[in-house]
């Protein structure tokens, strides 16, 4: 009896969200806006990563004059593939401001003949060293030809039995602890916010429709009266909308953990790759929030007077994962209850996935149900909302 | 069979207490299994209040209806599940084909499987829509749209079968289609309640009128009996004479 009573229960709810899947894949323009959400997400980060690498690590070619250069080859070769180039090949547009630096470098006669004998060959380096403009390419000069001297200086060692070792008793390894680049946390945060936007954004126009637009269309009534309670109808409902916004928060995901492989983030001090198991962790911590968002939608949509209103009146609610993790992560001091917060939680914890931190389970256990516990009371809320008379008066 | 005994609702405005509206003031009336009972009154009379009252969208201040013998403030959905509801403003939804609306409409009503599925195509032939079945629901005419919204509102074959008025703006051929079902349903022996405005409709269809104005019962009776009790030739003129004034039948 009990077992039968619950099959009817559930073929009712089955009816119900067959039907809302059946509207929502059939609404051309809902579905557009999911997936625009998700095909814009991998354009937007190539090409902010692309300008950004581009600015911060591409060592631009630096064009020196050199005389004697017929006489070291293997030297030239070596600056070559440091950029650092002859002033001879300079392009057009840029001979005025590689003359006006004036560097040059004078390579002695003599070059092969000392570098047979084993003796110190000086090389001279000219340039005005108090020019600020002349000086990062007067850096990369000193270290290239540094490092091609001591490549010869080791294998010469290497040649005699010498453990090059012995060169370095002390050696000096650098830990950058300052923060990950400015840059990097931009790029970083605005992925938050996208993923978050598009928890909010793929499914609301499926929850308007089926809510606000549904009571437009005079078919809202009629459903009332049937015999299935409020709470299944809220549950279809919420099941259609938010669906709708778990596709397009994968498509992010899928889309720019494709598209983060075409750049190499790890030449801006990016420390996380978007790989499978970090993709599964910001699913884990979006799913909660797609349900969270169609509840909401629902919740202001069902209270509105009109289609019109609604739509104007949800789309605030976007405001709300924009907002809220760019000034969580303004904070300098954050209080503790903020971890719980659904959103403010959630934003945190990708914050510190994309810094390259620990996931801390706990914190994403917490938000994660409270989020969820949020999303239920929504749900109760709308409806016995639903049964009330001011939302049968609405009606017409 | 359908009963509404002694119903008041009163709309209250929060803001302003003067502003209350009394909708239903003491009205009572049975609708018998095998006749069809027509409730007229002028716009404003509370006929849209009484029947949201029946189908448990509204709670009453005072009295009860009963369908069937279930009390619909104390267990709304079965008592919805003994009702057919033809509503006021009928919509569709518009990306679901016909069939799929009435099938929607089947499931709700707790039908599954092969039953479910010969109901629906029943229903589809009683009502001569087998073309229009597995078209979506957008561009129908106005003809089209009250079948599939009665086709919807039978399929489970309930025993009381309602109505708010269900002619308004449709061409003769449709309401001859809707007249020729409710006579039909009748003749099965179901209880059969629908508002209207139509005094034609009205006399021809009804086997007893109920006349409600200012959310009182004004006078029941078979279309003759009015007339003789009005003492007029017309069910119109005896209409208005027995709701007591002029006004309604203007708007």
């Amino acid at each position: 009896m009990i077992s039968s009573n619950f099959n009817a229960h559930m073929n009712q709810l089955k009816a119900l969200i067959l039907k809302e899947y059946r509207e929502a894949f059939r609404d051309k323009r809902a579905l557009m806006v999911a997936l625009m959400m998700a095909f814009l997400a991998p354009i937007m980060i190539m090409v902010m990563s692309k300008i950004m690498i581009e600015k911060l690590v591409d060592e631009p070619p630096i064009y020196i004059k050199f005389t004697g250069a017929e006489f070291a080859p293997k030297l030239m070769s070596h600056l070559a593939d440091n950029n650092l180039l002859n002033f001879v090949d300079v392009p057009e547009d840029e001979k005025n401001t590689w003359q006006q630096r004036n560097i040059t470098i004078e390579i002695p006669q003599d070059y092969a003949s000392d570098m047979a004998a084993g003796k110190t060959i000086k090389l001279h380096l000219q340039a005005d060293f108090t020019d600020k403009a002349v000086k990062p390419p007067v850096r990369r000069i000193n270290n290239a030809v540094r490092e091609f001297s001591l490549s010869i200086g080791y294998k010469r060692l290497l040649l005699r039995g010498v453990d090059i070792r012995l060169l370095n008793p002390v050696k000096l390894i650098e830990q950058d602890t300052a923060k990950p680049d400015a840059t990097f946390m931009l790029i970083s945060m605005m992925l938050g916010i996208y993923l978050m936007l598009a928890a909010f954004m793929s499914g609301l126009s499926v929850a308007i429709d089926s809510s606000a637009g549904e009571r437009e269309r005079n078919v809202l009534e009629m459903l009332l009266c049937q015999p299935v309670s409020t709470l299944k109808i809220v549950l279809a409902k919420l099941i259609g909308a938010s669906t709708i916004a778990v596709i397009g928060v994968v498509l992010v995901l899928v889309l720019t953990s494709l598209s983060v492989g075409f750049v190499d983030l790890t030449k801006i001090g990016a420390t996380f790759s978007l790989d499978l198991s970090t993709a599964a962790v910001l699913l884990l911590l979006l799913l909660p929030i797609c349900f969270f968002a169609s509840a909401c939608q629902l919740f202001v949509a069902f209270q509105t007077k009109s289609f019109k209103e609604a739509q104007s009146t949800v789309g605030m609610l976007i405001g709300i994962p924009a907002f809220v993790p760019f000034v969580v992560s303004m904070m300098d001091d954050r209080p503790e209850w903020l971890n719980w917060l659904p959103i403010a939680g959630q934003s945190m914890i990708i914050e510190n996935i994309f810094k390259g931190l620990e996931v801390n389970w706990l914190a994403v256990f917490a938000t994660s149900s409270v989020t969820i516990a949020i999303t239920v009371a929504l749900v109760l809320a709308l409806a016995k909302k639903l049964k009330s008379e001011k939302v049968v008066m609405a009606l017409s | 069979m359908i009963e509404v005994n002694n119903l008041h609702k009163s709309f209250i405005d929060k803001k302003d207490k003067k502003n209350t509206v009394k909708a239903l003031d003491g009205l009572s009336f049975t609708a018998k299994d095998g006749e069809i009972t027509g409730i007229l009154g002028p716009n404003g009379a509370g006929k849209t209040t009484c029947l949201r009252t029946l189908y448990g969208l509204l709670s009453a201040d005072e009295g009860d209806v009963t369908v069937d013998g279930i009390e619909v403030a104390e267990n709304p959905l079965a008592a919805r599940a003994k009702l057919g509801i033809f509503p006021d403003k009928f919509g569709l939804y518009e990306r679901l084909t016909a069939y799929e609306q009435i099938d929607y409409f089947a499931s709700i009503h707790g039908m599954t499987g092969a039953s479910k599925k010969q109901a629906i195509e029943q229903v589809l032939k009683d009502l001569d829509m087998e073309e229009l079945a597995h078209r979506k629901t957008v561009g129908f005419s106005q003809g089209q749209r009250m079948k599939v919204t009665l086709a919807q509102s039978l399929v489970h074959q309930p025993q009381n079968f309602v109505l708010d008025e269900p002619t308004r703006g449709l061409d003769v051929m449709s309401t001859r289609i809707l007249r020729n079902h409710l006579a039909k349903f009748k003749a099965k022996g179901h209880c059969i309640l629908f508002s209207s405005h139509v005094m034609q409709e009205v006399a021809a269809l009804c086997d007893r009128v109920i006349i409600v104005a200012n959310g009182k019962l004004a006078a029941q009776g078979t279309p003759q009996e009015l007339c003789d009790l009005a003492g007029e030739e017309h069910l119109e003129d005896a209409f208005v004479k027995l709701i007591g004034s002029d006004e309604g039948v203007a708007a």
